[in-house]
């Protein structure tokens, strides 16, 4: 029985942008149906890998394949089976959003009939349906990202890109795009999600890989890459030793025991697994327990961690750029996450009526 | 579904290609102010002025008058301007908005792309043309004498020929532009010379033969006698000569468009 090829297969993938390396030899796969989140801080190379993938940037070298075509031989398939939403609000002005998303369609081949409808059905999809007489540049922020996502699902796309999608939207807007998304990989269809927002990979992904100036640092599912965090097990005791006796002696996942007053604190690894090992001891050593609480270790934590350069700063030079508060109400000014020099986004200074 | 559309679908054109050349279309076509007004009122001005104030001094050049002799030059200038404009300011202003992003994630080819944005700035300079074409049958034809049409086979050939050659250019400068004032210095430089010393306005007979044989390596020289023999029956240049030429060059350059956007030539990074 021949086995349908992943949506992705990516393999040692290059981009060089004269003495600037973008992407340094990327190789995953994302299995078709699955959500896949690409995390990374600001010019990890994100931007890049999803625009090489559907033409937008040529690669240097490596091979990218999307349902088993490779995105240049192939790069006709290749198209017709993406969705883009992209960061950058690069819409058509100069028509109304609806008649935009019939001319992408017909792009695709979609015969003029069918692209009316399936555009009325995306807008309505999207709740921006009473715009479709509007240009886009009428449009209110949130709509805009919305209609994004209405033009990378007009074409009914097999592998769904979502480039930052939530980026400067409200929370309502954020929730009913994350119900949207998760609606649509149910129905099968492939997702890869470039996110700032931890809270969100970590909601919706079934796995994500961590990408760090232009290098895969991991490609885990969430909960594993929180395994490789470590947790921290607070103990309150009633009362305290003398000497702090020699506890989980041995377990190579314990890396410190700490005692300040009543308060004991082990730091480990699967801090979950150690606790009742824990627990064991500190009662065979008849030492009461009074309160114990396990402090999971973070995505964000994890990803913090693996993208933090020997200056101890993140990539991005800032952590404030790795969002976790999902719900805090966004603005546009972190859309800032290309890291290829068309994210400059330019706007004709005539309005473009020639 | 109009039934431009349901003619496309019958011819089996690929749906692809067709909505994009209406979609090209339809952005010139619902802005006349932009477009088609603007040549309108030039050449009004060009009649009055070349024409009429200045053409009676003139008297005649080979044998017609001198408002006449200009028209198939001024039908020229129109439609390769308007072809040359076209073809860059669409894809240069797709580049610069980004929006053009919608055709390149798209699965057409590049052949398809660029034919589509060749055919759609050419049909806009055969449309100028033709304007500019009737408003001299008009002025011309209420002033002096009726406008002629003697080769009306070749008239068509060369307009469509002249409008293919200046959309495949306008491509390239599209592609080559790094900003708005490019594609003026392109029109200003570079067009406009071409055409000012491509016999529109005189004749070749009036220069010395050193400035003869220059002007012939103006390929406006080809194109404005190529249209003046579709209106006038005569010419300074072979027509069929000026056709094989005119032909081969914009095979040459329509080549070079579609070699540029498979390179990804001011497309991709």
């Amino acid at each position: 029985m021949s086995q349908s090829p992943p949506a992705l297969d990516i393999d040692d993938l290059r981009k060089e942008y004269d003495d600037v390396t973008a992407l340094d030899g990327v190789s995953l796969t994302v299995p078709e149906g699955s959500f896949f989140g690409l995390l990374g801080p600001n010019g990890a190379g994100k931007t890049t890998f999803i625009n090489i993938l559907v033409g937008l940037v040529r690669k240097s070298g490596g091979h990218a394949r999307v349902f088993g075509h490779d995105v240049e031989a192939d790069y006709r398939k290749t198209r017709n089976a993406i969705g883009l939403a992209p960061q950058e609000f690069n819409v058509d002005r100069f028509f109304p959003i609806r008649e935009v998303l019939e001319h992408k369609a017909g792009y695709h081949g979609i015969p003029a009939e069918e692209a009316q409808d399936r555009a009325d059905e995306v807008l309505k999809q999207v709740g921006i349906y009473d715009k479709r007489d509007t240009r886009f540049d009428w449009l209110s922020g949130g709509m805009k990202r919305r209609f994004l996502l209405a033009r990378a699902l007009i074409t009914d796309p097999d592998l769904l890109i979502l480039d930052e999608p939530t980026a400067g939207v409200d929370v309502q807007l954020r929730r009913d795009l994350w119900e949207l998304v998760t609606e649509l990989n149910d129905q099968g269809k492939t997702i890869l999600l470039t996110t700032h927002y931890i809270e969100e990979a970590e909601r919706l992904c079934d796995e994500v890989a961590i990408l760090d100036s232009g290098q895969v640092r991991a490609v885990a599912t969430p909960e594993e890459l929180k395994d490789r965090g470590t947790d921290q097990i607070v103990v309150e005791l009633r009362e305290p030793p003398a000497t702090l006796p020699d506890l989980l002696a041995g377990d190579d996942r314990v890396e410190a025991v700490d005692l300040d007053g009543h308060q004991l604190t082990v730091t480990a690894r699967n801090g979950g697994l150690v606790a009742p090992q824990l627990v064991r001891e500190l009662d065979r050593e008849g030492i009461e327990i009074v309160d114990l609480e396990i402090t999971r270790t973070s995505l964000e934590e994890v990803f913090v961690e693996m993208t933090r350069h020997d200056d101890g700063d993140t990539a991005a030079g800032d952590a404030s750029d790795v969002d976790s508060d999902a719900d805090a109400a966004g603005d546009d000014t972190d859309i800032e996450d290309d890291d290829s020099p068309r994210a400059e986004q330019q706007v004709a200074p005539d309005g473009g009526q020639r | 579904m109009s039934v431009v559309d349901r003619a496309a679908a019958a011819a089996g054109v690929p749906t692809g290609f067709y909505t994009l050349v209406k979609r090209e279309i339809l952005r010139y076509v619902r802005r006349p102010k932009n477009t088609f007004i603007p040549p309108f009122i030039t050449n009004v001005l060009y009649f009055s002025v070349f024409g009429v104030v200045l053409g009676s001094r003139v008297g005649e050049i080979i044998g017609v008058p001198y408002i006449l002799f200009i028209l198939p030059g001024l039908v020229v200038l129109g439609a390769v301007s308007n072809a040359f404009e076209n073809a860059s300011f669409s894809i240069f202003h797709g580049r610069w908005n980004e929006y053009i992003d919608e055709t390149l994630t798209s699965p057409l080819s590049y052949t398809q792309m660029v034919w589509a944005y060749l055919l759609s700035s050419a049909l806009r300079g055969v449309l100028v043309g033709t304007l500019i074409g009737v408003l001299g049958f008009f002025i011309i034809g209420g002033l002096y004498q009726p406008v002629p049409v003697e080769q009306p086979l070749y008239l068509v050939a060369f307009l469509l020929v002249i409008t293919m050659l200046f959309s495949s250019l306008g491509i390239v400068g599209g592609l080559l532009a790094e900003d708005f004032d490019d594609l003026t210095m392109m029109n200003q430089f570079l067009l406009r010379p071409l055409v000012f010393f491509g016999a529109v306005f005189y004749s070749l007979e009036d220069l010395t033969p050193l400035l003869q044989d220059i002007s012939l390596l103006n390929p406006m020289v080809y194109m404005v006698n190529g249209v003046r023999y579709g209106f006038l029956g005569v010419s300074e240049v072979d027509p069929q000569l000026s056709l094989g030429l005119l032909t081969g060059g914009t095979a040459v350059v329509a080549v070079l468009n579609v070699w540029l956007f498979k390179r990804g030539y001011g497309l991709t990074d």
